[in-house]
Order: C-alpha cells, then sequence, then structure tokens
C-alpha cells in the first residue's frame, strides 16, 4: 500500500512539473504573438548566455572533434576508409554530437544558472515585487530567456561543430594523413543541407526546452537558499531527459 | 479603501486564512499582529493582489481583486506599494537604482527628475550618501531602509509594509516603525503595517487587527484592544508584553 502511495506521489509530482512547464510553454506563447518582452534584459541575456559561453562551448567541441578521429582511428587504418574520413565526422558532429553535447553543455552553464538566478528572485521575493510594480514576471524574465536561449545555443552550435569539424580535419592529418582537401571535400560531397538544417532545427529545440525547464524551477522554487539548490538540480537533470527525448523523436520524424 | 470579506486562502492543505474579513479605511494606519503562521504576510500578500483567496471577495478602491482584469489589478498594484519581509532588493544594482526602479517602470518623469526624487526619498529614510552602494554593502536595518524608500518612491495611496522590523535590534526597528509612522504623518495615506514588535507597532498605530489561525478576531483602537476580554487577545498581549523602564500602554 505504501508502495502505491509512494508510486501516486511520484506520477503527481511528474504530472505537476509537465503540465507546469506545458502551461509556461503556452504563456510565453501568448507574449510572444506579437511579441512583448524587455529590450534592455534580452540584450544582457544574449551577452551572458551566448557571449559569455563561447569559450567552454569552442574548447568541448575542439575536444569531441580530435576525440572523435583518435576513436575512429583503429577503423580507419583496418578499412582504409581515409577518403570517408570527413563524411564520417561530418556526420557524426552536425547531425548528432554537436546538437547534444553542446546542449549538455548549456545546460550545465546556462540552464543552471539561470535556475539559481530566478529561484533566488523568487525566494527572496524580488519577482513578487516586480509583480507589485505591475510588472509581468514571464514578459520581463521568461520570455528573453526563452529567445536568447534559443538563438544563443543555436549560434554556439554553429560555430562549435564548425571548431569540431576543424579540429576533426587537423587531427586526421596529424593521425591518418588525411589531408584537408580529402576531408572537406568528402564532407560537403556526402552530407545534404537537410543534415545541417537538422543540426540547427535540434539545438533550437534543445535551447527552448533547456529555456522552459530553467524558468519552471527557478520560478516555483520553495524552500529558501535549500530549495534554489533543489531547483537546479531539478533543471539540470530534467534538461538532460528532456534533450535525449527530443533528440530522439526528432531524429526519428526529420531523419 | 480595503474591504475583505470572508477570504479563504489555502496552500496545499494548510489553511492561510480561514474566512478572514477586514475594513481599512481611508488613511489608517493599521497595525497587523498574531503569533507566527497565523497568516498575517498572507493577508498583507491578498491585499497586494500577489495571491487570489479561493473564496471570498477583496476589494481596493472598489475594484474586485478577484474578478477583475489582469490590466486592472496592474492599475491598482501601482497604487499600493509593498515592503516585502526578506526586502526583495535587486542586487545588481545600486541603492539608488533600486529606489528608482518603480520610477523607471511605472512613470514618464526625465532621468534628472527621478534621480531627485530618489535622492530625496533616501535622505528621508537618513540614507542620504549611500546611493552608490550595492544592497549587499549595507546592514539589514539599511536594506528596510532601502526598500522602505522604495515602496513609497511613486507615493502609493496604499503601503503595506510585512515585518518591516524582523530580524532587527529593538532600536532599528523603532527607527523603522517611527520612519513609517512619519511617512503616514506626511502623506495621510493608508498604511499596513504587520510586525512581531507588538509594542513599537501599538505606539504607532491608529488601530490594531489581531490574527488568530487565519481570522481577525480583534480589531479596533489601540485602547480598546488592549482592554479587550477577549481570552486569546489577553494572552497574546500578555505574551508579547516587552518589561523596559517607561512603558505603558496608553
Amino acid at each position: 500500500m505504501q508502495a502505491l502511495a509512494q508510486f501516486g506521489s511520484i506520477i503527481i509530482q511528474l504530472s505537476t512539473q509537465i503540465g507546469g512547464t506545458a502551461m509556461l510553454l503556452a504563456q510565453i506563447f501568448r507574449r510572444l504573438a506579437p511579441p512583448r518582452f524587455d529590450g534592455a534584459e534580452f540584450r544582457k541575456c544574449l551577452f551572458t548566455m551566448g557571449y559569455k559561453s563561447l569559450s567552454i562551448m569552442i574548447a568541448t567541441a575542439f575536444v569531441v572533434g580530435v576525440i572523435l578521429v583518435i576513436q575512429s582511428f583503429v577503423f580507419v587504418e583496418r578499412y582504409g576508409m581515409r577518403s570517408q574520413l570527413g563524411w564520417g565526422a561530418g556526420f557524426v558532429i552536425i547531425r548528432e554530437l554537436g546538437p547534444v553535447l553542446l546542449a549538455l553543455m548549456f545546460s550545465g552553464r546556462v540552464g543552471a544558472f539561470t535556475a539559481a538566478e530566478l529561484g533566488t528572485m523568487t525566494v527572496t521575493e524580488q519577482v513578487d515585487g516586480l509583480r507589485c510594480l505591475a510588472i509581468d514576471p514571464i514578459s520581463y524574465l521568461v520570455v528573453p530567456r526563452f529567445v536568447a536561449m534559443i538563438i544563443s545555443l543555436t549560434s554556439l552550435t554553429l560555430i562549435g561543430n564548425t571548431v569540431a569539424l576543424f579540429s576533426a580535419s587537423i587531427m586526421g592529418d596529424l593521425m591518418l594523413e588525411v589531408d584537408h582537401h580529402t576531408f572537406w571535400s568528402s564532407l560537403f560531397s556526402m552530407l545534404t543541407p537537410a543534415d545541417f538544417m537538422l543540426s540547427v532545427t535540434k539545438s533550437a529545440l534543445f535551447g527552448g526546452i533547456i529555456a522552459v525547464n530553467s524558468c519552471f524551477f527557478g520560478l516555483s522554487t520553495t524552500g529558501g537558499a535549500p530549495g534554489v539548490g533543489v531547483s537546479v538540480n531539478k533543471t539540470v537533470v530534467f534538461s538532460a531527459i528532456a534533450v535525449f527525448v527530443v533528440d530522439f523523436y526528432s531524429t526519428f520524424v526529420l531523419g | 479603501m480595503i474591504d475583505l470579506l470572508d477570504v479563504h486562502v489555502a496552500f496545499g492543505e494548510q489553511d492561510a486564512l480561514n474566512g478572514l474579513s477586514l475594513h481599512v479605511s481611508d488613511g489608517a494606519l493599521l497595525g497587523i499582529i498574531g503569533p507566527g503562521g497565523c497568516g498575517k504576510s498572507t493577508l498583507c500578500r491578498v491585499i497586494s493582489g500577489l495571491v487570489q483567496p479561493d473564496f471570498g471577495e477583496v476589494f481596493v478602491h472598489q475594484t474586485n481583486l478577484r474578478q477583475c482584469s489582469r490590466q486592472q489589478l496592474h492599475v491598482v498594484q501601482r497604487d499600493i506599494g509593498v515592503q516585502f519581509q526578506n526586502d526583495a532588493l535587486f542586487e545588481h544594482l545600486t541603492v539608488l537604482e533600486n529606489v528608482s526602479y518603480p520610477l523607471t517602470r511605472l512613470t514618464t518623469l526625465s532621468c534628472s527628475e527621478m534621480e531627485g526624487r530618489s535622492v530625496e526619498a533616501l535622505a528621508t529614510v537618513g540614507l542620504a550618501g549611500f546611493e552608490n552602494r550595492l544592497p549587499n554593502r549595507l546592514s539589514g536595518g539599511q536594506r528596510r531602509r532601502v526598500a522602505l524608500a522604495r515602496a513609497c518612491i511613486t507615493k502609493p495611496r496604499i503601503l503595506v509594509c510585512d515585518e518591516p522590523t524582523a530580524g532587527l535590534d529593538p532600536q532599528t526597528s523603532r527607527t523603522i516603525l517611527d520612519m513609517i509612522a512619519g511617512i503616514r504623518y506626511q502623506t495621510k495615506n493608508t498604511v499596513i503595517v504587520v510586525s512581531s514588535d507588538v509594542v513599537g507597532l501599538f505606539s504607532i498605530s491608529s488601530r490594531i487587527a489581531l490574527v488568530w489561525n487565519g481570522q481577525i478576531i480583534e480589531e479596533d483602537t489601540t485602547t480598546k484592544v488592549r482592554q479587550s476580554e477577549r481570552a486569546e487577545v489577553k494572552r497574546f498581549l500578555d505574551d508579547a508584553r516587552l518589561p523596559f523602564a517607561g512603558w505603558t500602554w496608553d
């Protein structure tokens, strides 16, 4: 009986969270048609979320490209697939690794920061302070972050993919003696614009998911400072799960 | 004028307000007292339009907050200044920016006018010269005074102060309450103060309301509340009385 009660409690919690994020998403879309949000807050978010994440994203992407070539070294050597290295690296990086890994990094850095920031504002009554000044917290706090995260993650993924491909190309030249021309020509001859579009679509979706999750958990924070920690934790966990679920469906549906 | 009629608010299974009714006349300085967890802060949040009651009606200047549109609620909220229990200062803004923030959002004043009014408000609460400090460089009492200056900056017709003296030493606590009384005296606006400093609140308020288990069990002038024969009122006032020399209830 106790197990059943626990199961029921988990289901209720999960439904509350999924329902809450869906409601928040609906409120965001309502304020986006026509767009009603704070321009200054949006520019500040773009700077802190996009520009300030650039270095860590570039470093991550560079390492991803290098590791990819090191991992494929044995098989490329064994089957003599040097001319296919650019296509293989490009296919994996652009369609899958780039968007997913960078989204997870983004969730850890920007999503967690946003949840902590909004959580602190909630428990210290700053959000109520805004409401008392007749400032809608969704328009002022959530919508700028939502739009900024989508734009930031999409741009960072495009930059990250490029960096990862460059590092893979350099590593291929050093380890497998695949010259840059062979690498890039195999990449461009076998990848289609649809592959690049898939990457952009995925990263935009991931940016939206991380934004909604972090804002929802941040604004629903209760219980003072420990509550902020719980919200950050939930944001990172739920964002990671949501990224993988959406990755599965988007790959399945969009090819 | 504020009217609350049979207001019920529950958080989960916990009743915060349980059929509370209250009338506050224009220009009154109402002190709200009561034991911890009795619903005082929830009452402040209901009056400020931050919490919608589950049942009952809330009228602020003839606007029913339960049935009005979001735009109408915003109009009412512009006329209510709230000083929160946790100060609710924006930590990334300086003291001056914190105080002038409501003006930047709610008025069309020029920058110099806003700055002038903010500096004046800071001087009123005794914080002249603190304009460029960040909130994390202020003491608890100074933070409360900044929050008070911010709550009053738009000259709201209703000022709601939720525990403005919580966690402060008796002297600072008394200074803050005196400032609130001074603001009420100058503006003649309605002021509602929730405080655990019962002695201080009795000394500045025109009326006192005692909240008990989510209901107002006594609401009258300070003298009449003190003379109340209700057992709960007597017990609460006896528990809250601070024995220091020279203090008299009258």
